[in-house]
């Protein structure tokens, strides 16, 4: 990742630009709001139609929930890694990773109808909290896996991810107001923080994917779950920004201040931890199939019949392979258009591979891929969008007092 | 060396003009310099910074480089390498089965085409990058001129050869002076210094291929003549150890046998087995008929029976008995002509056979079945045979052999 000129005088292109989303985000919020409400409407009338108690409903919105939470996490994860190294060049696009990572409270909100049920004791998906069906190996489990832990754990996961967040972006705005020598020292503030919550973030994201997707199928484990969801949270969020910039650019925000190199910088990203998700999934992978062990690679085995198998090299072609091609030449990663095109390419994909992870759980052979999964993912989406667009109207889109601001700015990229 | 080396060095004045240095304050002044003197259509000239300077590319009309594309190229074969070189090894030279996965088995290749690719790929973006540079550079009249020593620290330089079609002493000083730099330098060709890597580099290269030879000669040679000594044996673990090995000669002894017969008259402990119908499954000349008293007809025996069962007879005798096991399907599938096959062991004349016969065939081996009685324990054979009996019965069954709420289960 290639570093701003130091020193040089930047600067010039910020103070022109527009940095409030102010009517924009209104609008925005209003339509993102409504979408959502209709979508999920219409998810919610399909799901009742399948009369099955709504197991088919509940894995359709589980699948969009884990999906929208790559970004939400994965935005959380970008701005505390760029705290902890210091990241000049990723200044101008700082605020706008901040303001979606404090998204987690209406992240929480979203996980409701996939934790409340567990709570109040009328498991829909997750059969372990049937204490009666973990006999034999499976007790041994009851010891993590019950309603009160899990609660207990749910709570903490997303209550620090709102308390860090929110941390991140009250320094941030504060910054905005505060005298050059004061603005420094938040800088430091916040990188001193930035390393250790990094571990206990890695933690939380790892026991979360762990709880909501990998329990899914209670006797199977596998150790490298957290980082292979952890791969799609990095991929999601670089598309993610990619994406959101240029729409921002799109309404007049921002215009000058992101710039190709900025772009190129997130593809570089969105090309790296492409490769990152293969290597997981594919080590993941490779050491059940090796091993052979009979509780391990069930799992295994209904990815890989029928339908499932079909989508299973759809995603190694489609979510590596292809994008792999499509995103190794520095033109792509500098061309708007085709830069757009891979990061929803990904997006896509991201979705495709959780509901590859999810919904072989309810035991077809064909990928039922049905109208109330979309009506489910574009709910969800839609109402995580409303919440961003709500508190990010009235903020400003750029720290503009933050030291590093001018190189950024002054990015320059090969 | 040459005569030129054995002169006194000749003074810098007295060599011809190489080329002239402009010497800058600032990464932008470079920037600056380098577009106009692009844009006046040198093409032999360079400039110098301590560190990478962005947009200096530009700012001098260099064109992309085009070791991407050695990259690219080098990874493909890197990844192509591999899968041959495994698939050949594995399914071809010397096919071979492990952990049960077929012969040419893609997964487990993977991490060496991955290995292989950045390898490759790593290694031509270096040496790609080394020579698209002209690297390494032995010598170059720069390293004579004082000022130039802050380029690794401080300074910014720009120098246009004289050698270029479009450098003209007068004109070109002009120019750069146009570019407002700190200094200009004129500097002259370096007799000097010898351009060559150093001889005596030269000679160790030269000496390090030759003997890199050295091994793959020594291993050609072993490979295609013959010797009478024995192998080098560098590594020795534990395989010559003083110890007599069974069926060996030992000359202490008068029959010269490694091995001691037991001695007449005596019985080794535990080899007092008088009870023929436990050890051998006889009772007089006849296989016997009935389970020996020492086994306890039993759900204990039953159970124990089932999991010897399956973990000794189920390989080739399949779960329920039917001769259908992994290494009796993989056998098939082979079909190599010189199998035989597994018994199904519920068949007619198995389930006529007595208990005593089907212990001497366990015991003993039967056809291309192995002997099991150096494996199984006497008791777990009489389990097995209880647990055989079993699966026979089941064979027979009819609803009525099923308890009560069994039965309404079924229907």
């Amino acid at each position: 990742m290639a570093k701003g000129k130091k020193g040089s005088t930047g600067g010039d292109g910020a103070s022109g630009d527009n940095v409030r989303l102010a009517e924009v985000g209104q609008s925005l919020f209003v339509k993102a709001v409504a979408v959502g409400v209709i979508a999920l409407g219409i998810s919610l009338f399909l799901g009742s139609t399948e009369n099955d108690g709504w197991t088919r409903w509940s894995h359709s919105y589980l699948v969009a929930f884990v999906w929208v939470m790559t970004i939400g996490a994965g935005a959380l994860w970008w701005i505390t890694i760029q705290n902890i190294v210091n990241s000049h060049w990723s200044t101008v696009i700082r605020r706008v990773g901040e303001l979606i990572a404090t998204n987690a409270p209406v992240l929480a909100l979203l996980s409701l109808p996939v934790v409340l049920p567990l709570i109040l004791g009328k498991p829909i998906m997750y059969r372990w909290a049937d204490s009666s069906l973990m006999t034999g190996d499976l007790a041994h489990k009851l010891g993590y896996l019950n309603t009160k832990f899990f609660s207990i754990r749910f709570v903490f996961y997303f209550g620090y991810w709102t308390w860090l967040s929110y941390y991140f972006l009250n320094k941030s705005l504060g910054q905005d107001k505060e005298s050059k020598e004061a603005a420094a020292k938040t800088v430091v503030t916040m990188r001193r923080l930035a390393g250790p919550a990094m571990i206990v973030f890695a933690l939380t994201i790892t026991f979360c994917a762990i709880d909501l997707i990998m329990t899914l199928e209670p006797q199977w484990f596998s150790t490298m779950f957290g980082v292979y969801y952890f791969a799609s949270c990095v991929l999601a969020i670089n598309s993610s920004l990619a994406l959101s910039l240029m729409w921002l650019q799109s309404k007049g925000r921002l215009s000058s201040s992101v710039t190709v190199h900025h772009f190129h910088d997130l593809g570089k990203m969105v090309f790296a931890f492409t490769i990152f998700w293969a290597y997981v999934g594919f080590s993941q992978f490779m050491l059940q199939w090796y091993a052979n062990i009979p509780e391990e690679t069930l799992w295994w085995k209904e990815r890989f019949a029928n339908g499932w198998g079909t989508l299973s090299w759809v995603l190694l072609f489609g979510h590596f392979v292809i994008p792999f091609f499509g995103l190794l030449s520095r033109w792509v990663k500098r061309s708007r258009k085709a830069l757009a095109f891979w990061c929803i390419w990904q997006l896509v994909m991201i979705y495709l591979d959780m509901y590859w992870l999810v919904m072989p759980t309810l035991g077809t052979s064909d990928v039922p891929f049905k109208l109330v999964d979309l009506a489910c993912w574009v709910g969800v989406l839609a109402l995580f969008i409303a919440g961003i667009a709500y508190r990010a109207k009235n903020l400003d889109l750029l720290a503009k007092n933050d030291p590093r601001l001018p190189d950024s700015l002054a990015l320059e990229n090969l | 060396m040459s005569d030129e080396h054995k002169k006194s060095p000749a003074k810098p004045s007295e060599a011809p003009l190489h080329g002239l240095l402009a010497e800058y304050d600032t990464p932008p002044q470079l920037v600056q310099a380098a577009k106009k003197i692009r844009d006046a259509g040198f093409t032999k000239w360079d400039t110098y910074s301590p560190f990478a300077v962005h947009g200096i590319d530009d700012a001098m009309g260099i064109k992309m480089t085009v070791l991407p594309w050695f990259v690219l190229c080098a990874g493909l074969t890197g990844l192509a390498t591999a899968i041959t070189l495994q698939w050949w090894t594995n399914a071809v030279d010397y096919p071979w089965i492990i952990s049960g996965k077929p012969m040419w088995s893609i997964p487990a290749n993977v991490p060496i085409m991955f290995e292989l690719t950045v390898l490759l790929s790593a290694i031509t973006t270096l040496v790609g990058m080394l020579l698209l540079n002209n690297l390494p550079l032995p010598s170059h009249p720069l390293d004579q001129v004082r000022r130039f020593a802050r380029v690794t620290d401080d300074k910014f330089f720009l120098m246009i050869q004289a050698s270029d079609p479009k450098f003209d002493d007068v004109e070109t000083r002009e120019l750069l002076e146009a570019t407002h730099p700190v200094a200009i330098e004129a500097v002259n060709e370096d007799h000097t210094t010898d351009d060559k890597l150093p001889s005596g580099l030269v000679y160790a290269l030269i000496i390090v291929a030759v003997a890199s030879i050295v091994p793959f000669a020594l291993a050609a040679k072993a490979r295609y003549t013959k010797s009478s000594s024995t192998r080098i044996h560098i590594i020795q673990d534990m395989d010559s150890q003083p110890k007599y090995k069974a069926q060996r000669e030992n000359p202490f002894f008068a029959d010269n046998r490694a091995t001691r017969p037991a001695i007449d008259g005596t019985v080794a402990v535990g080899d007092a087995r008088d009870d023929d119908h436990f050890y051998k499954g006889k009772v007089g000349n006849d296989w016997a008929r009935t389970f020996p008293t020492e086994i306890a007809l039993d759900e204990a025996t039953m159970d124990r029976g089932r999991q010897r069962f399956g973990i000794y007879c189920t390989p080739c005798h399949g779960q329920v008995g039917q001769g259908d096991g992994m290494v009796a399907k993989r056998a098939d599938q082979l079909a190599q002509g010189t199998w035989v096959p597994p018994s199904n062991i519920t068949q007619e004349n198995l389930r006529q056979m007595p208990v005593g016969e089907l212990f001497n065939s366990i015991t003993n081996g039967v056809r291309n079945m192995p002997a099991y009685g150096p494996q199984i324990k006497t008791e777990d054979r009489w389990a097995i045979i209880m647990y055989v009996r079993a699966l026979q019965r089941s064979r027979s069954g009819s609803l009525n052999d099923l308890p009560p709420d069994a039965r309404a289960s079924l229907k």
